[in-house]
């Protein structure tokens, strides 16, 4: 009914290729995740399905049906704008109040929707305000509840959170997966923030440079990126990255650190003498009171509020995070061992920065999926 | 810049003096001549003190004209009707097609859009003379000639260039995504143009049909050429005013001030967009 | 797969209608283009012709003769010449003046305010009423310029109806209406010039006439430009104040090319030769207004990104 999917999508301004043939599925009533950098076109793409751009090749399908020859007002869409887009010369009410008198709906009609949807949003105090009077989180609440307020099968959520402050940003955050669950539309959230992408999205879709890069579930994202750059945008600290040239003997596949062995997947096989970067989370790593595993001077340690960051150095001066929740015990200063879990390691070639898959059919199936 | 010497001030307050002298005397003047009677006018030399009579606005206004010859009548009214008419009117047609087009232009780059827009900005520099007098001829054959449909028609090489480019940046001022969202709620282009882009836009619309207006207002060569004496505005009909011989210079004065003050208050009213309108656009005051 | 129950059909519009919609939304104003490029090409047409209304009889095309009877025509010279000196020197005059006024009121203060207000005025009345509005001051027996004259010791002096001061007199008349064209423009061009340069060159103890040269006149320069291209357009085709003041006279003294095409056509009905002086006036401010679209478009996106 309100199955999303997009067929060889692509879009030109003048010359140059802004999206270049985009498919994507998103089923009924589950929430895809746009996740990529800023110009990687995850604006253009949510117009093109939104109708106010129109694409140049491909085709939108929403329930089943191709929208290319449905005018926007048409589509039965909800958006928020990243810049809210709201309409300076009409106060909260009326904004948020445009999508029930575009179809008709009487007036004790529209008063109900608006004030159930405000009391939602908590912005039924200020109603009454023009845009100019409202402050930036009541903006993007009004955003949202312009878009919500009639119900759309499809949520197109282009940024919302990206122009609120932190504090904001961090109550949203909570809030909006059990909103965008009880609204049981089918959503697509653009964000550049990957605790963002993480928290909201059933699958996550990353774009770059026109093209989606991968496509899977946050886990799958978070485990396996298909790319060294993918890798980097997702997680705080960022993942650790070690130049290795995997080697093999009896025992198996493996790379060095400071002269240790790290035990890697023997489907990697194929990789033996190639360039290699080894991703590790600084989760996976973690210290260990035996004197195995790998030697590492610790250089400071960085406390946050749930876990602790502590930086290290190995014995050729390679600098390495490791992260630990809270309150654990760890040596504070001096020499120490780490472990690696070799299950959370990650080998990307480096020349090409993609991701080398255990059974040597690299990336290509998940993209695929 | 605020450590200014005495005498630099004391010039500053002259220099300053000196130009609205220059600029404001000449209509001060003609406002004293049309509040005074010919005997004082002709005194020799001038003087400022004089009983000021508004005998020259009635005889205007009635239509009635004393003149050494006796009295005659013509009927300046009749022109300050058709300045109101045809200036009233162009600006009305002009906003009815500039608008849409402007709107257009800002919104939708098709084939060709750029190419309209700079044929009609042309029209606003090219020789009017050029068009109107083979346009003479065309009028006689169409029946357009002296008729004030055709002049509204011939107005629009001024009205529409300035509505059409200081509109249209205007509407590009509206970010895409405003229109957007109200298309995306579910109204069509129509609506969004009426709901969304023209209040937007409405500022400039009325500062840009109030320039159209003082411009069409102003305009002489059009209705000079185009007009005979039932249609033509102030312009016109002041110049066939002061050659008609032996109309006291009171009743020219009082003509003139009643021709020009319309224009000088709508543009007291519309300073802040003087500016943008007289440069169409370029700058912004 | 089609449309279920609870899912409306969706409404859907044809590819065309969306690409017809900007060009029917400009097709009105279009059709006065076209209605005005049509005497356009007339006017084009019958520069070619031998065209007299007194003698139709004697009517057909001749080329290229009404041009190359130019060459020889001392009063096509004569045309040419009042047109560019009249467009030359009111220009001229008015940016210096328009300049040194804006320099003048550049500081926002009340009466700087109140001045650039007043200044709108001269600008807002009809040139063709200015030019009565002179003829009225200028008049021997009472205007109020003679007798200033008179008192500054010309006697006699005869304004607009000597061939001495005719020119003069209009050069007034345009530069009283329009210098404040040129002032409002670089008024508002100055006010929006960065401060940073000049703050800067006032520390390094720059003098201010130094600053004037050095960054005030460069960096105005595009707004000076655009006014004085403006300007110029409108200059070079004067009608309004000259016709009302003196028709072009007296003799030929202000023959500027609109007055003279005027009576060309008017008076001696020589419809292929006020064509033919029309269509050289046109080229020249074809020219002109190509230089001045460029000018004027810079501004304009400059205009656009600091608003």
């Amino acid at each position: 009914m309100s199955h999303i999917k997009l067929k060889n999508l692509v879009k030109r301004f003048k010359d140059t290729e802004v999206l270049s043939g985009i498919d994507l599925d998103v089923p009924e009533g589950s929430t895809l995740v746009l996740f990529g950098p800023s110009g990687a076109g995850k604006t253009v793409l949510l117009r093109c399905i939104a109708g106010a751009v129109e694409q140049d090749d491909g085709e939108v399908r929403i329930g089943g049906e191709d929208v290319t020859d449905v005018l926007p007002e048409h589509r039965g869409i909800g958006m928020a704008f990243q810049n809210f887009a709201l309409f300076p010369h009409m106060d909260a009410f009326d904004n948020i109040a445009s999508p029930l008198t575009a179809c008709g709906k009487t007036a004790d009609q529209i008063r109900a929707g608006v004030d159930t949807v405000a009391r939602l949003l908590k912005i039924d105090h200020v109603l009454t305000h023009t845009p100019k009077a409202l402050s930036n989180g009541q903006k993007q609440r009004t955003a949202l509840a312009r878009a919500l307020v009639s119900h759309p099968k499809v949520l197109l959520l282009d940024d919302p959170l990206r122009n609120v402050d932190a504090k904001l940003r961090f109550e949203m955050r909570l809030e909006l997966p059990r909103l965008l669950a009880d609204q049981g539309a089918t959503v697509i959230y653009v964000t550049q923030d990957y605790r963002e992408a993480m928290a909201l999205g059933d699958r996550i879709a990353v774009l770059d440079g026109g093209r989606i890069i991968q496509n899977g579930t946050p886990e799958e994202i978070y485990r396996r990126p298909a790319t060294i750059n993918i890798a980097k945008l997702f997680g705080d600290p960022t993942i650790n990255l070690l130049d290795v040239v995997p080697q093999s003997d009896a025992s198996g596949v493996y790379a060095t650190l400071s002269d240790c062995r790290i035990q890697l997947d023997p489907g990697l096989s194929g990789n033996v003498g190639r360039e290699c970067m080894l991703g590790l989370r600084p989760e996976a790593l973690s210290f260990t009171t035996a004197n195995e595993g790998v030697p590492v001077t610790i250089e400071a340690e960085t406390p946050f509020n749930e876990k602790a960051v502590t930086l290290v150095t190995t014995l050729r001066k390679r600098e390495i995070l490791v992260s630990r929740p809270a309150e654990t015990p760890a040596p504070a200063s001096g020499t120490a061992h780490i472990t690696i879990d070799p299950r959370d390691a990650v080998l990307f070639d480096r020349q090409t920065g993609v991701r080398l898959d255990p059974n040597g059919t690299s990336h290509a199936a998940e993209k695929a999926a | 810049m605020d450590h200014r010497s005495p005498l630099e001030r004391v010039l500053r307050a002259l220099a300053l003096t000196a130009i609205v002298v220059f600029f404001m005397f000449p209509i001060f003047w003609i406002v004293l001549m049309s509040l005074q009677t010919n005997e004082t006018i002709l005194r020799s030399p001038p003087s400022m003190s004089f009983v000021p009579t508004l005998k020259n606005y009635a005889a205007i206004i009635s239509g009635e004209l004393d003149s050494n010859a006796g009295s005659m009548s013509i009927h300046f009214m009749n022109n300050l009707l058709n300045s109101v008419l045809l200036s009233v009117f162009s600006v009305a047609l002009a906003l009815l097609l500039g608008v849409p087009a402007a709107y257009a232009f800002a919104r939708h780059k098709f084939r060709g859009s750029e190419d309209i827009a700079f044929t009609l900005l042309s029209f606003r520099f090219a020789p009017p003379l050029l068009v109107l007098l083979p346009l003479t001829l065309y009028f006689q054959a169409l029946g357009l000639a002296n008729t004030y449909l055709g002049l509204v028609w011939v107005y629009q090489l001024i009205c529409l260039p300035l509505i059409l480019w200081i509109v249209r940046g205007y509407f590009e001022d509206i970010s895409p995504d405003i229109e957007h969202a109200y298309r995306i709620a579910g109204h069509g282009w129509f609506a969004t143009f009426r709901k969304i882009a023209l209040p937007l836009a409405g500022p400039g619309i009325a500062a840009a049909g109030l320039l159209a207006f003082i411009f069409a207002w102003n305009n002489f060569i059009f209705a000079l050429v185009l007009a005979s004496a039932d249609k033509q505005p102030v312009t016109v009909g002041a110049l066939a005013f002061v050659t008609a011989s032996g109309i006291q210079y009171g009743q020219i004065a009082a003509a003139i001030v009643m021709s020009i003050a319309p224009t000088l208050l709508l543009a007291l009213w519309a300073q802040r967009y003087l500016v943008e309108g007289l440069s169409l656009g370029a700058v912004k005051g | 797969m089609s449309a279920q129950a609870d899912m409306p059909v969706l409404r859907r519009s044809s590819r065309l209608s969306r690409t017809l919609l900007p060009y029917l939304l400009s097709l009105p104003a279009l059709l006065v283009c076209i209605g005005i490029l049509v005497p356009f090409v007339t006017a084009i047409y019958y520069s070619l012709q031998r065209y007299r209304m007194s003698q139709p009889w004697n009517r057909g095309m001749n080329w290229g003769e009404n041009y190359l009877n130019f060459f020889t025509d001392s009063s096509f010279w004569n045309t040419l010449q009042v047109s560019l000196v009249y467009a030359g020197l009111t220009v001229g005059i008015e940016l210096v003046l328009g300049l040194a006024i804006a320099l003048l009121l550049q500081r926002r203060s009340r009466v700087n305010n109140f001045v650039s207000i007043m200044l709108l005025m001269p600008l807002m009345t009809a040139p063709a009423l200015a030019a009565l509005m002179f003829k009225l001051m200028t008049n021997p027996n009472f205007g109020i310029l003679s007798y200033f004259m008179q008192l500054a010791g010309f006697q006699d002096f005869r304004w607009a109806s000597s061939p001495d001061t005719a020119l003069l007199t209009v050069i007034l008349v345009d530069v009283w209406v329009y210098t404040p064209f040129i002032m409002i423009l670089l008024l508002a061009g100055l006010r929006s010039l960065p401060t940073q340069p000049f703050e800067a060159a006032a520390l390094d103890g720059v003098p201010r006439f130094e600053q004037f040269w050095r960054i005030t006149l460069p960096m105005l320069s595009p707004y000076i430009l655009t006014a004085a291209l403006f300007r110029l357009l409108d200059s070079i085709q004067q009608f309004d104040i000259i016709y009302a003041m003196t028709q072009g006279g007296p003799g030929n003294r202000l023959m500027v090319f609109q007055v003279e095409a005027y009576l060309n056509f008017f008076q001696s009905t020589n419809v292929g030769r006020s064509a033919a002086l029309l269509l050289i006036l046109w080229a020249i401010t074809y020219a002109l207004s190509n230089v001045f679209v460029k000018n004027w478009l810079r501004l304009r996106e400059r205009a656009k990104g600091g608003a």
